[in-house]
């Protein structure tokens, strides 16, 4: 089990064990015993090559749940590559680091781990500005790059679009990016609509650049869907009353409001919201993702619901999704360890991510990138690989979305998008995928107090 | 038309008491020391997190008291973190104006990281006090209870407050000393003391804050910001060290923000009063109802 | 170096008072063995200070081994340094420049800024703007001296207005400059970029770690140079009046609002250059990285922690900073970097105001004994 490996892991490069090493380097940075360091420098050369090791570089905010979650996911699929086949014969080793939520902190970050630790691979970033900000220092290095993170398909449109050759490193195994995830919801919506008869739906997308397809796009797919959109407003994110809009709302007599939130403090819409306004609240709720959230809301977010990669864990959806979760349990919940108690999206697109590659490595015979970048690049566009929150597939160079994860649909063509719902039990609530429907653990509720 | 305007009414009136909670201790402290607290933020923090503790049972394994005693505990929680402040740091440094306010930034700064680092960075939900909304079907609105509670706990807070400062010795020298240092040390008050009360005051006062901001809008790391440049807006628009003049101008902003937000979308909430603040700035430096600064 | 400002009243300043003299003492009888050094090097200090003395200040002969010492390592980084701490440098180059430029108008006047991550942000969003609004191909000679002068333009517009407010109204002020900043960079997203910024600006040297160093470092070096100049010039001596007694200046017949603007022009250039340094370091403009309050915040606890109206200490002070933070602390989770960081910053403030890098100027200043 992996669970067995762990010290030896955990001693050696990966998560804390770099701690030790960064700490080290500082020390001696900071005296003058350097000297010995110094070949370091001018090595900017050196990245690539086979030397034997494959090094991981994975690249999250790890100050917060989503990143524990893809830290420790990365970590596990480490673990079962090194307990496995691993990668042609490679030595496999992760460097973890914490992104926080600035790219002034990440950039470094990442100079460093291409020409200091030359790592053969990079995973991870969270948020668009974050993936944005080091996407030209990345296709410089060649360094394969994949995103597990950000959704905003102008990563792939403003990069990729404008000069495939520059960022041909970089690829997306999900979450699908934010065009997709429009019809996906549209397609969601008239599920709702043929579940309640619900046909009027609100949209309230805060004012950041993610939401920005969803409201250009949104409202049209959901009139082409026979929908009406009675309500459309764009709070600021530093909105923190929510009084007007739910009022305005209940006015207009929606039956849903679909909202596209990832900025902190959206708990108060809820707080207002539940018990109160007879609509029900959908869409994306970055904070209602975590496992925690129902004790960290006082459940206050029953009801609500939110899409998320991988379903929250809570339910078979490609046959390697409760494998992962359950793997990520043994070694990762109870005994007082730190939230979150799943995965979470971004753990399972990183867990995904690096199997990916491993495969795409396999294929290609390589993962000298320097060498051999275009034929990792056919592979990686070449392979299909059945991970834990979907069925990975890349779009080639001439898509419309070249190097990014495409979507797969279910047998009644409903888009692979799990939507999650906070649902009550006898003591107290629980997250239940609700749609797709032929992946669903449980029925969509509408809101009890909903006449 | 009329809803809207009523709406206006009623939900500004609730957000300006509030308001005028975060304000008055920011002034007070200024107006007896000079000081200007940029802790003050960090203050409500404390009181937020205070209460978060107390009242959840998610947080510290089983100790959830009743959410009215979390209020009470979360107030004098606050109150001694603001006396600690002031006695353990403050007092040393005050003579220099540069120094404290910088100082009083670092503690804010490292206030955030530690709760960072205890409670994380995703934003809490607090237990609210009263549970649920008023429908006020005629104005097509609800106002939370919470709202209502704040509302009324921050009038009942004003009026004790001006009891005390008019009204007894002990609060009538806070007023000397905020009108004139030399004066009331002349007349006999003791300085250090009256200080001491003032901290702990506004530290009361911040820790209601805190509960109130924290329910109705966020518990985070982050949520000193807004509280502090709202503090600071409201107090040089109604005279640093006015507790008059904070609590009009907390009415005056409240409003503004009720109706750029009803009327003109929340882009631009933050930013009108901003316009406002340095309009009064250049024309009335001293504020509404306030003195020029002239320490010294 | 200016004078020590009063040393505070407070139990701060007494303790600070008190440690200095026990202190002192053990510098006095330790003068014993350093001031045979100090004579040895005072020949060359000598002809520094009759050469350069007069532009830079005179020192002795174990300042002038400090500083020449400090020189020497900082321009030989690249070949001594590892990877980290040559990275480092770079952010600690621009950084010094923002500390220096935030000193010659805040901490030589006493006016404090709470506002310099406009002039900053400003320069960089211009650079960025530029290249994203209007051509991605303008090379840098004409976008770098366009944003330096939107640098000093914005300077000047909150300059004149808020230089009318003293004390806390001013830093109040400046405070609102960054909050109105911030807050219109969202609306004008169709610009700006919104919160995940602008990309598409040239990283300086990507490839080439050395001349990279060198392409922050030189500025910032002549900077410094162009500010100590100024600084100890008459100039320089008006600014310190200001905030010694600004009514006393006035008195004197002096334009003390003229000087004000001044200072702000003198510190809107450089800051400008640094911000358009920042901007290529980075390759992305966004307002978490530029315009944020933090950073304004940032820069003062720099200079703080070397020794407001010094330049040089501010310089000291975000190396010292820069270093703490990408280096030395760089292997602890970020919350306990930052607890630690922001509580040595207000352990100096408290216990050594003046600074740490006036400190050791100072205590070289007595090792040496009588200069003459």
């Amino acid at each position: 089990m992996v669970n067995e490996d762990n010290d030896t892991i955990d001693s050696g490069e990966i998560g804390n064990g770099s701690v030790g090493r960064r700490t080290f380097l500082g020390a001696a940075g900071a005296g003058a015993v350097t000297t010995a360091l110094a070949g370091c420098l001018g090595g900017v050369d050196s990245g690539g090559g086979d030397d034997g090791t494959l090094t991981i570089g994975h690249l999250a905010p790890t100050g917060m749940a989503m990143g524990v979650g893809s830290e420790r996911s990365a970590k596990i699929a480490v673990n079962e590559l090194k307990e496995g086949e691993g990668i042609l014969d490679q030595e496999i080793d992760l460097i973890t680091e914490n992104t926080e939520l600035s790219t002034s902190t990440t950039t470094p970050i990442v100079e460093e781990m291409i020409n200091r630790d030359n790592v053969d691979l990079i995973v991870g970033t969270f948020n668009s500005e974050i993936t944005q900000g080091i996407m030209d220092t990345v296709a410089e290095s060649d360094v394969p790059f994949i995103i597990t993170g950000s959704a905003d398909v102008n990563t792939i449109t403003d990069y990729h679009g404008e000069d495939y050759e520059k960022y041909k490193n970089i690829f997306r195994t999900g979450p699908i990016n934010s065009h997709y995830q429009a019809e996906a919801m549209a397609g969601y919506a008239e599920h709702l609509s043929d579940r309640h008869g619900w046909t009027d739906f609100a949209l309230l997308p805060e004012e950041a650049a993610w939401t920005t397809i969803f409201r250009d796009r949104l409202p049209g797919l959901l009139e082409d869907r026979g929908l009406n959109v009675v309500y459309d407003e764009v709070p600021s994110v530093q909105t923190s009353n929510f009084t007007p809009f739910l009022d305005d709302i209940e006015s207009e007599g929606a039956d849903a409001v679909i909202r596209f939130f990832a900025a902190g403090g959206r708990g108060q819409l809820l707080g207002d919201w539940a018990g109160e306004y007879p609509f029900a609240v959908e869409g994306v709720h970055v904070a209602s993702m975590s496992p925690e959230f129902w004790d960290q809301s006082e459940g206050g977010c029953v009801f609500e619901t939110t899409s998320q990669s991988g379903g929250g864990g809570v339910t078979e959806l490609t046959g390697n999704t409760m494998d992962f979760v359950e793997m990520y349990e043994a070694e990762f919940t109870g005994g007082g360890q730190e939230p979150p108690s799943k995965p979470m999206y971004m753990g399972f697109n990183t867990y995904d991510a690096i199997h990916f590659y491993a495969k795409a490595a396999e294929e290609a015979g390589t993962v000298d990138y320097a060498e051999d970048l275009d034929d990792i690049v056919d592979a990686m566009l070449s392979i299909e690989h059945n991970g834990a929150a979907a069925n990975i597939s890349l779009a080639g160079e001439d898509a419309d979305y070249p190097n990014d994860v495409e979507t797969t649909e279910t047998e009644s063509g409903e888009v692979n998008y799990p939507m999650t719902q906070w649902q009550p039990t006898d003591d107290g609530g629980k997250q239940e995928v609700v749609y797709p429907v032929q992946d669903r653990s449980a029925k969509h509720m509408k809101p009890s107090w909903m006449s | 038309m009329l809803e809207s305007i009523l709406s206006v009414l009623i939900l500004g009136a609730m957000m300006s008491a509030i308001y005028a909670l975060v304000a008055i201790g920011f002034t007070m402290i200024f107006g007896v020391g000079g000081v200007l607290n940029l802790a003050h933020g960090g203050l409500i923090m404390i009181g937020a997190y205070a209460f978060l503790v107390s009242t959840s049972s998610s947080v510290v394994g089983s100790i959830a008291v009743p959410t009215l005693l979390g209020l009470v505990i979360a107030t004098l929680v606050t109150a001694v973190a603001s006396y600690v402040l002031y006695g353990g740091l403050v007092r040393y440094i005050e003579d220099n104006v540069v120094i404290t306010f910088l100082s009083t930034v670092m503690v804010a700064l490292l206030l955030t990281e530690l709760i960072h680092y205890e409670f994380g960075s995703s934003p809490r939900t607090l237990l609210p006090i009263a549970d649920g909304t008023l429908h006020l079907q005629g104005v097509g609105t609800r106002i939370n209870y919470m709202y209502i509670l704040g509302f009324v706990v921050s009038w009942i807070a004003i009026g004790l407050l001006w009891y005390y400062v008019s009204r007894t010795d002990e609060g009538r020298s806070i007023l000397a000393v905020s009108m004139s240092e030399r004066g009331a040390q002349l007349t006999g008050v003791d300085l250090e003391s009256v200080k001491s009360r003032t901290w702990l005051i506004a530290g009361a006062l911040a820790g209601l804050a805190g509960v109130f901001l924290g329910t109705l809008q966020t518990t985070s790391p982050e949520m000193w910001l807004n509280p502090l440049a709202i503090a600071f807006i409201i107090v040089v628009i109604g005279g640093i060290g006015s507790i008059k003049g904070s609590v009009v101008a907390a009415y005056l902003i409240g409003y503004l923000e009720q109706f750029t937000l009803e009327f003109l979308g929340t882009g631009y909430q933050g930013i009108f009063s901003l316009v406002v603040l340095v309009a009064v700035l250049l024309l009335k430096p001293e504020g509404l109802f306030g003195r020029e600064f002239a320490h010294e | 170096m200016s004078s020590e400002t009063d040393t505070g009243r407070g139990i701060g300043g007494r303790v600070s008072g008190a440690a200095g003299r026990v202190g002192g003492a053990a510098v006095d009888g330790l003068s014993t063995v350093t001031e045979p050094v100090d004579r040895a090097l005072r020949p060359i200090a000598t002809v520094y200070n009759r050469t350069l003395g007069g532009y830079f200040g005179e020192m002795n002969g174990l300042q002038f081994v400090l500083l020449v010492g400090a020189f020497l390592g900082l321009v030989t980084i690249p070949f001594w340094g590892n990877y980290t701490l040559v990275q480092a440098t770079w952010l600690a180059c621009i950084w010094g420049i923002f500390a220096m430029s935030w000193d010659i108008q805040s901490g030589y006047t006493g006016y404090i800024s709470f506002g310099h991550s406009v002039l900053s942000g400003g320069a960089a969003y211009t650079t960025a703007m530029l290249l994203n609004n209007v051509n991605a191909e303008l090379p840098m000679r004409i976008t770098i001296p366009i944003s330096v002068l939107i640098a000093l333009i914005i300077g000047l517009a909150i300059a004149l207005p808020s230089l009318r407010l003293s004390g806390p109204y001013f830093s109040l002020i400046t405070f609102v400059a960054v909050l109105i900043f911030y807050r219109l960079i969202r609306p004008l997203s169709e610009y700006t970029g919104g919160e995940t910024g602008l990309g598409g600006i040239e990283t300086v040297y990507s490839t080439d770690p050395v001349m990279r160093t060198y392409a922050f470092m030189i500025p910032m070096l002549l900077i410094a140079a162009a500010l100590l100049i100024v600084a100890r010039s008459n100039i320089g001596l008006i600014l310190v009046a200001i905030r010694e007694n600004e009514s006393a200046v006035e008195a004197a017949g002096i334009n003390a609002t003229k000087f004000k603007i001044w200072s702000f022009v003198l510190s809107s250039i450089p800051m400008g250059i640094g911000g358009v340094l920042l901007a290529h370091r980075f390759g992305t403009v966004t307002p978490g990285a530029f315009v944020v309050v933090d950073n304004s915040i940032e820069m003062i606890a720099m200079a703080v922690v070397g020794g407001m109206g010094s330049i040089l200490g501010p310089l000291g002070g975000a190396f010292l900073v820069i270093m703490l933070e990408d280096v030395v602390l760089s292997g602890f989770e970020s919350e306990i970097k930052w607890s630690i960081l922001w509580l040595i910053v207000l352990l100096i403030l408290v216990f050594a105001r003046d600074g740490l890098f006036r400190k050791l100027w100072h205590g070289l200043d007595r090792l040496g004994g009588d200069r003459r």
